[in-house]
């Protein structure tokens, strides 16, 4: 579809200040404004959650209906941007936990290998780890020929919720310890256990697809 | 290598054993070691094959999921129906 030009005098919507204030006072070209010019930033956000166009555009739309309730009790001294970014986390944050999956049986096997924190729970002697072999390219060949039952973005999908959160922000948005630990309600210090808990996690679980089809190539062959 | 590996655990004091390698992973991803923990991780790592066998696999893992997700996301630009469809889902409230 053709992109609309926009009105003439939406020129004059040209700060934060004037947006924010045509806002509050239910402007329509305030609205068109903010859409027009958030709306990329926030559509990229969604996208960082989502592989499917689907599903990000889904929660780009459900972002702003929560935008357009909420501008009255906006604070004119906030950041707009930050609000925004908030607002369309939290949504992104909220789809996903309504599609998880409730059947992960195919990561179960690879849970029982680790405590209830991620963590390693076998070491080959009192030095040294017990290591699978080492994460080779060969994963990414895989995930890219789709030999695997789990694409890399369904693998994360599947982690537990509280990893699956602290790998989308802090990995994938590249959010600061601070912002997650603001958004999630919890502490710094429990933003960076859980991150490196899900990072081993999903080490092992890569480590062991890659195994897995070195295996199943060995039996082939 | 595992001799001089054994013999430096042991008996250098301040040398970093595997399991206080993992401990300090995620620190020293995040560059929040200080120099003193990094040169004891970096020493460490110089003669333990499997540590950077395992910090190579960590590292692999986040960026892997990064790649992932960025493989995904080709043109962020808003498509114009859906511009107008959230347009009109205000007024339409």
């Amino acid at each position: 579809m053709k992109k609309q030009p926009l009105a003439t005098s939406m020129k004059d919507i040209d700060n934060e200040n004037k947006l924010i204030e045509g806002l509050i006072n239910n402007n329509d070209l305030a609205y068109e404004a903010l859409v027009r010019q958030y709306g990329a930033k926030m559509y990229t956000v969604a996208w960082r959650f989502f592989s499917t166009d689907d599903d990000a555009q889904e929660c780009l739309q459900k972002a702003f209906i929560q935008v357009f309730k909420n501008i009255p009790s906006f604070k004119k001294n906030s950041n707009l941007s930050t609000w925004l970014h908030r607002i369309t986390v939290n949504e992104a944050l909220m789809m996903l936990r309504q599609k998880k999956r409730q059947h992960t049986s195919s990561l179960e096997t690879f849970y029982q290998q680790y405590n209830d924190y991620g963590e390693r729970t076998v070491f080959a002697d009192n030095l040294g780890h017990s290591l699978s072999h080492n994460l080779s390219n060969n994963i990414e060949m895989i995930f890219e020929k789709g030999e695997t039952k789990l694409s890399l973005n369904e693998l994360i999908y599947q982690l537990p919720e509280k990893y699956c959160n602290v790998i989308l922000l802090r990995d994938i948005q590249e959010l600061s310890t601070k912002e997650t630990a603001e958004i999630l309600a919890i502490s710094e210090a429990s933003v960076k256990t859980q991150l490196h808990r899900a990072r081993l996690l999903l080490k092992a679980i890569l480590e062991q697809e890659d195994k897995e089809s070195a295996e199943k190539n060995w039996t082939v062959n | 290598m595992l001799m001089i590996k054994r013999l430096m655990t042991q008996h250098m004091p301040g040398m970093l054993t595997c399991e206080e390698v993992d401990g300090f992973l995620y620190d020293f991803h995040d560059g929040n070691l200080s120099y003193i923990e990094r040169f004891k991780f970096k020493l460490h790592l110089s003669m333990c094959p499997e540590c950077r066998d395992y910090l190579d696999g960590y590292k692999n893992a986040i960026r892997m999921s990064q790649t992932g997700f960025i493989k995904a996301n080709k043109s962020t630009e808003v498509p114009e129906d859906l511009m107008q469809a959230i347009l009109k889902s205000r007024t339409s409230k």
